[in-house]
């Protein structure tokens, strides 16, 4: 006789769909600067659901306990063989062998999520322990791992579909209802564990809700990541703004600087007309807070992805600028800001940080064509 | 909105009448230690609007460019698009009260216009004018 027995406790199960959530949300948030605080919950979220996990599969019930899927690698090999010789409800040596691994895998993804957004975005729990060539290097072994993580989570799922195949019953279904069927009278169902379930839901809920309610209810200049201002010199301000934008000294090398200020009767078809003394103290600013006093992550990057032979004398052609803008469709005859008009879309441009997470695409009703 | 016609009124029969500012008294003076007799409204208006052809692209530019042809205005930068002050003092308080920044404004801006700097009597004629925006 066939009867269904209940295998995967409540919490095993929401743990389960709450990292496929996490797991998928953070993938779809990666890589765009504007959604890096949704990034960094789902990030935090899946490494405290791992860590619970880790719990869990010590006082879970028996099916969630790490001691009921601890196989050798001669028991892999001998169930990959003869699969028929295998006959247990929990997860298949094969299977068990894909849990480890992407357990570890996402210990690695989140924890080099972690020293990235330390190192290179200078944020989080881990701020100023590392520099900025660490932070690649971190943000290299973040991307390379999380890769490496969608291709075992698609293994996974491949074994997951050729088991319930070969076993006609869907091993997905049964990681929702808990249930899979049986024809061994004396197999127990697990206990459920909704209290705990339920409080790991709530919890993930309520952390939400105190993370993002900054972007659900405050004004549209919410900064998801508040940054400590940058040096200041009023002068620069004053002779630079008129114009446009003072473009803070951090966004171009010492070289480009030197170079601007050489030519400043002939500064982009406007003649500068700055006397010695103002302009000796600019380039005292410019040449103490240049890009490579790498006072910034965008300081780093604008000088590191540079050759050394190169002068660029503008910010928007330096090669990181070009490359983090260019999924913009900058439309030429209408309202849409100008490419200098940084203010309009990142809501830091004037102290000069450019933090992710603090900029914007602007939407139609912000531009109207009346302008 | 009934005012606008009456103050309209106002501003014309009280413009020829409008206070030259310390600094650009100063600067006037200088204008005639360099022989300048008078100073023109209407030719610094005419320099105002002229349209200059730039050498190189043929590209045509005046002051309105940035400024606007109403003065009152709110005007932007051509290149940058940078949002810039009304220039008429009658609206902008902050307007042509330090030597130093007029010079400045007026060398830059008439290289860009003009492609060239103003002579002292252009310079004076569009002071005058814009003293009675
Ligand atoms: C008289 C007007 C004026 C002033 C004052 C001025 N600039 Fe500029 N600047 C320009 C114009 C015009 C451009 C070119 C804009 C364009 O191509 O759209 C420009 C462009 C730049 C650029 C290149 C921007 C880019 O990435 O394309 C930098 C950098 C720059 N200015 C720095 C400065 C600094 C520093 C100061 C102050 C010392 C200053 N500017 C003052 C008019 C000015
Ligand atoms: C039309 C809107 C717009 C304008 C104008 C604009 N940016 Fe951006 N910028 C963005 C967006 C959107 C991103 C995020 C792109 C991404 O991550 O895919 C971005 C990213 C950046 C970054 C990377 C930040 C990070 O840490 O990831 C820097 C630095 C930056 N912009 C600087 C500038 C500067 C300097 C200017 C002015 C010269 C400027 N931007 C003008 C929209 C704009
Ligand atoms: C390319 C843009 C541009 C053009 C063209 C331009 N200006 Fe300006 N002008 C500016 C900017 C920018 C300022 C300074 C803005 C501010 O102070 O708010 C300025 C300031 C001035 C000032 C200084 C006013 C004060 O006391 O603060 C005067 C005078 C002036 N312009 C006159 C002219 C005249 C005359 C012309 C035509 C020959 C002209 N401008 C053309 C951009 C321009």
């Amino acid at each position: 006789m066939i009867s269904p027995v209940r295998i995967w406790d409540l919490p095993t199960r929401f743990f389960h769909w709450l990292l496929v959530t996490h797991f998928t949300l953070a993938w779809l948030t990666a890589g765009d600067s504007r959604y890096l605080d949704f990034h960094v919950f789902f990030g935090y979220g899946f490494l405290g659901l791992l860590l619970f996990r880790l719990l869990w599969g010590v006082i879970g019930s028996h099916y969630a306990r790490f001691s009921s899927f601890c196989y050798s690698y001669s028991a892999v090999i001998k169930f990959l063989t003869t699969p028929s010789s295998f006959s247990n409800l929990g997860h298949t040596p094969a299977g068990s062998w894909a849990i480890w691994a992407l357990l570890f895998l996402g210990f690695l993804v989140s924890g080099s999520g972690l020293l990235t957004l330390g190192a290179l975005n200078q944020l989080g729990p881990l701020e100023g322990y590392f520099n900025f060539a660490q932070g690649d290097l971190f943000h290299w072994v973040h991307t390379s791992t999380a890769w490496s993580l969608l291709g075992l989570v698609i293994l996974h799922l491949s074994g997951v579909i050729l088991a319930s195949r070969i076993h006609r019953e869907s091993l997905i279904w049964a990681m929702i209802t808990g249930f899979k069927n049986t024809t061994c009278l004396n197999e127990q169902s697990v206990p459920q564990h909704p209290l705990i379930a339920y409080s790991l839901l709530l919890f993930i809920l309520i952390s939400a809700g105190g993370y993002f309610q900054g972007r659900l209810f405050q004004n549209p200049n919410y900064q998801p990541f508040p940054s400590p201002p940058l040096p200041q010199l009023s002068l620069w301000q004053s002779e630079c703004e008129d114009c446009h934008l003072a473009y803070h000294p951090t966004l171009l090398p010492q070289r480009s600087w030197q170079q601007i200020f050489a030519e400043q009767h002939n500064h982009f078809e406007e003649d500068l007309s700055l006397d010695e003394d103002t302009l000796q103290q600019l380039k005292q600013f410019a040449f103490q807070y240049p890009a490579e006093s790498n006072l910034t992550k965008t300081a780093w990057k604008t000088h590191s992805t540079l050759s050394s032979s190169q002068i660029p004398l503008r910010i928007t052609q330096t090669p990181y600028w070009r490359e983090q803008h260019q999924t913009i469709a900058w439309k030429q005859d209408s309202n849409f800001p100008a490419k200098l008009d940084c203010v309009a879309c990142h809501q830091d441009a004037e102290s000069g940080r450019f933090t992710a997470a603090a900029m914007r695409l602007p939407t139609a009703t912000d531009f109207p064509p009346s302008r | 909105m009934k005012l606008a016609p009456i103050t309209f009124l106002l501003t014309l029969t009280l413009s020829p009448f409008i206070q030259a500012t310390p600094a650009v008294e100063e600067l006037f003076t200088q204008y005639r230690q360099k022989g300048i007799q008078e100073f023109s409204a209407d030719l610094g208006k005419n320099l105002y609007f002229q349209e200059f052809k730039l050498a190189g692209t043929g590209e045509i530019r005046q002051c309105a460019d940035c400024h606007t042809p109403d003065l009152r205005a709110q005007g932007q930068h051509a290149e940058t698009g940078k949002i810039i002050e009304p220039l008429a003092p009658s609206i902008n308080r902050q307007r042509l009260l330090d030597i130093k920044e007029i010079n400045k404004w007026l060398k830059r801006n008439c290289k860009w216009t003009l492609g060239r700097e103003c002579t002292a009597q252009e310079k004076g004629n569009l002071l005058t004018f814009i003293q009675t925006q």
